[in-house]
């Protein structure tokens, strides 16, 4: 709606000279990146939400600065994983849904469905369990407001009133901008944050790779591809933006990244070395030297309007790919009446993913294990997403030339030894031998 | 409550639709019996006359742009050991749901290349985008169905149905078995292959193409939204210049602006051109200046010099919204005159309500109701109508600057279905539709959109 607010203006500019025509046309292309960017910004940010803080809290306070590494190593992951996604979304302006069912046989695209449907239940109960677990640091039972908040999303959702709403999950989850201002005030210990992102550090222990899946699965979510690509497609970007698309796509993701590191160190100062996460208090911690007493407080405001926003986002994306997927358009743009199976799949996530929200497990493990679901489901899809990119016939010029098949096969094959080794050692664990 | 009625409404609505796919869908148990599913056939054994496997079946060739009204099937793609080669169709011998056996026990095989108008039916069809005419939707073709004749075999359907698509992931026997619950007539769906650009230009008239003619434009805008880039494209280059632009007039502003920014220039240009010049400058007031100038560049130059007048009002304004589409009469006119005017406008009937009449100067007197005219004689002078007009008052007009909400209240007073915008000097400059103030001023309602996410 902001959008003639500089065109026409620019259109009338007077005996404009040439230094400012340039100026401004540069202005211009700023303002072309804010209407066709953003899916790739919003996207990777997404994953900030309940589950994330959850994730990199716990890696602060189990494992202080040792997790930094492995961080870095994802952000890599994840910037090269969103550009492969808005590529395909800008190249040819179908979503991943369209495009798996176009290239991949029957069965792989129900394999392919099935995962990102099984993942975003997940990461759907993770979100009701996150807003149960502010309530909670609220002094307000999860019982109470679990379902209420389930009710609440899904008409809002439905009856088209989500536009408002959305905007106050928005500035409620602007509370975990405190992270990076808490992290300074927290006077870490600043040659060991350096030494740990430069520095390899593995633990061979289970904790550590759990923990490492996790931290993959809540950073470089299935979804997440699904929605950048979705979101580059409805903005009608064409080839000639593919840039504007790859810059947002790219930043979007290393801020994503940075926050999360703020948040892992910021939380290594506070409460480091602790051992496990155990509360969602506990967490708060980290937000001290910036609310002081008040600190639960603002993070409970941050945890409510993560998971509102992405409890929204998650199903609606998973609905969207597998609507394109087995060819029900219409469902995508229509209203809801006309949509049966989205309507259906989106209201069997959030009541499923409200109902598991609801068991009295602890919530931090929880949390930590919707993502490490997440982790475990990500090398399949990112397997679609390397083979879609590497063909010629879907991408023309723009498929993966061979050094960045390589970096990208080296992306996915890392990612699915990480979740290999996991669940190894989770099956050796069943027999005791772990 | 809402939720309630949602939910029973959509119940009614399925209930509805599955009423009209079963009369819809060739039910009758000879056809079932006749039809042969692709996806059970793809993969499986072609054998020779002896009955021993020469190869298997990796995709079927037909003539999909052809003049024919359902498309022939013109050859085969067998895998034999490592190598594709294709086979051509008058070796078929018999076609049975699951396999092909050859006619002869030689074969004669070639490698394949293309020919202009044939597409591969499973690469290039199954799977992907279609348009289903009669239930204005676009869908994916979940399995295609051929009949075999005397003669020949023919591409007579196509299934869209989920239970369709779970029968496929099942084993090999359930493959094979076609399951028309919703089958689409093959005259009633557009595909999208790859060569459908090709071939001799009056092929591109096949049946559903005239079909694809049936469409109101508010439907095309529907199935315009819902297709992918290159589909979306194609279907545009299939429709007249002059229908098309009637379906883009009704779709969704921010679909429109992807539509149009994705399109050739020269093809968009033309497009906007086509367009009612009120919608046109809307459309044109979504794109970057660059954008903008270049589809105006190239426009004829009368075309793109009203449409740079109509931008230079600001949206939310009379002038922002009205057409500049009138129909200006002298008061010396006669009633007759007026009517022959008229029906050179013909085309443009939706956007016509009533006629300015203006004096030698240009200035407006009277703004006549097609009503008023068509009960006057033929032979009555204009000036008549206008003199009995004045005793209701002077003509509601509204400035160029008017706000569309103040322009509402008015055209409510005056209790007429459009408004006439004038100048400074009351020189008529446009008009102003109530259908076109209802778009402005309601909110977009019950329609949920996933972009909505992303702004």
């Amino acid at each position: 709606m902001t959008r003639d607010l500089h065109t026409s203006s620019a259109t009338k500019a007077p005996g404009t000279t040439g230094a400012p025509a340039a100026r401004s046309t540069g202005w211009r292309r700023l303002t072309m990146v804010a209407a066709i960017a953003g899916p790739g910004l919003v996207a990777a940010n997404a994953g900030n939400d309940a589950a994330g803080i959850a994730t990199y809290a716990s890696a602060g306070s189990q494992f202080a600065y040792g997790t930094l590494f492995f961080m870095v190593l994802v952000t890599v992951a994840l910037v090269m994983v969103q550009e492969m996604a808005v590529r395909l979304g800008a190249y040819t302006g179908k979503g991943l849904g369209a495009l798996i069912r176009e290239q991949f046989s029957l069965r792989l695209t129900a394999l392919a469905v099935f995962c990102l449907l099984l993942a975003n239940t997940g990461l759907v109960v993770s979100e009701f369990a996150g807003i149960g677990a502010a309530f909670e640091l609220l002094g307000v039972p999860k019982w109470a407001v679990i379902p209420p908040a389930a009710i609440l999303l899904w008409a809002l959702v439905l009856f088209g009133s989500y536009h408002w709403a959305e905007r106050i999950f928005l500035i409620m989850s602007l509370a975990f901008f405190a992270y990076p201002v808490a992290m300074i005030l927290g006077h870490p210990d600043w040659a060991a944050v350096g030494r740990h992102l430069v520095v390899p550090h593995v633990e061979p222990s289970k904790d550590f790779i759990l923990l490492a899946v996790a931290l993959i699965g809540t950073t470089v979510s299935p979804y997440m591809q699904f929605y950048a690509a979705a979101g580059v497609v409805d903005r009608g970007a064409k080839p000639a933006d593919y840039p504007l698309i790859r810059a947002d796509a790219v930043l979007g993701a290393v801020f994503a990244c940075v926050i999360s590191l703020t948040i892992i160190i910021a939380t290594a100062a506070a409460i480091g070395g602790t051992g496990p996460l155990n509360s969602a208090a506990q967490a708060a911690e980290a937000l001290k030297p910036v609310a002081g007493q008040n600190a639960e407080l603002l993070f409970a405001l941050g945890l409510i309007g993560a998971s509102a926003l992405a409890g929204a986002v998650v199903p609606l994306s998973a609905s969207y790919a597998i609507g394109e997927a087995v060819g029900a358009e219409r469902s995508v743009s229509r209203s809801f009446r006309d949509a049966p199976l989205f309507l259906g799949l989106f209201t069997a996530q959030i009541v499923l993913g409200a109902t598991l929200a609801m068991t009295p497990i602890d919530v931090i493990r929880l949390l930590i294990g919707t993502q490490v679901l997440q982790g475990l489901i990500s090398p399949v899809v990112l397997v679609y997403l390397l083979v879609l990119t590497n063909r010629r016939t879907v991408l023309g010029p723009a498929a993966n030339g061979p050094r960045y098949r390589i970096a990208a096969t080296a992306v996915v094959v890392g990612v699915a030894t990480m979740s290999t080794i996991l669940l190894g050692q989770t099956v050796l664990g069943w027999f005791g031998l772990g | 409550m809402a939720a309630h009625t949602l939910l029973m409404s959509t119940g009614a609505r399925l209930r509805d639709r599955r009423v009209r796919l079963e009369r819809r869908a060739t039910a009758s148990k000879a056809v079932r019996g006749s039809l042969v599913s692709l996806a059970g056939l793809v993969g499986g054994p072609v054998t020779n006359q002896a009955g021993e496997e020469v190869g298997r079946l990796v995709d079927v060739v037909a003539r999909l742009y052809g003049a024919e009204s359902y498309p022939p099937v013109t050859g085969l793609i067998l895998r034999i050991g490592r190598r594709r080669t294709f086979l051509a169709a008058d070796a078929i011998g018999k076609v049975h749901a699951g396999h092909v056996r050859l006619r002869a026990a030689r074969v004669d095989l070639r490698d394949f290349s293309r020919r202009p108008g044939e597409a591969l039916l499973a690469r290039d069809v199954l799977d992907h985008q279609l348009v289903d005419v009669d239930g204005v939707q676009v869908t994916r073709a979940a399995d295609l169905y051929l009949a075999p004749l005397v003669d020949r075999v023919v591409l007579v359907g196509v299934d869209v149905s989920l239970p369709t698509l779970l029968r496929r992931l099942g084993p090999r026997r359930w493959q094979a078995r076609p399951t028309p619950e919703r089958v689409l007539d093959w005259q009633a769906v557009a595909p999208f292959a790859e060569e459908a650009t090709e071939g001799p230009p009056e092929v591109r008239l096949r049946a559903s193409r005239t079909a694809l003619h049936r469409l109101r434009p508010a439907d095309l805008a529907d199935i315009l939204e819902d297709l992918g880039r290159a589909e979306r494209q194609q279907l545009l280059g299939w429709l007249e210049p002059e229908q098309a632009a009637d379906a883009l007039e009704e779709m969704e502003p921010a679909e429109l602006e992807a539509l149009l920014r994705e399109a050739q220039p020269e093809h968009a240009a033309r497009l906007v051109d086509e367009m009612e010049p009120d919608e046109a400058a809307d459309a044109l007031r979504d794109l970057t200046p660059e954008e903008r100038e270049s589809l105006l560049t190239r426009m004829p130059d009368d075309r793109s010099a009203e449409l740079r007048r109509l931008l230079a009002h600001r949206e939310g304004t009379a002038g922002g919204a009205m057409t500049t589409l009138l129909i200006i009469v002298h008061r010396d006119a006669t009633v007759a005159e007026v009517r022959a005017r008229l029906a050179e406008q013909a085309e443009h009937r939706t956007e016509i309500d009533a006629v300015a009449v203006v004096d030698d100067e240009g200035r407006l007197l009277c703004d006549m109701a097609l009503f008023d005219l068509a009960v006057a004689e033929d032979a009555a002078p204009v000036a008549d109508l206008v003199a009995w007009r004045a005793q209701f008052g002077p003509p509601v007009t509204v400035r160029a600057d008017t706000p569309l909400s103040e322009a509402a209240d008015q055209l409510v007073a005056a209790r007429a279905s459009s408004l006439l915008v004038v100048d400074d000097t009351d020189r008529p400059l446009g008009r102003i539709l109530a259908d076109d103030l209802l778009d402005a001023l309601l909110p977009e309602r019950g329609r949920v959109h996933f972009r909505r996410f992303l702004q």
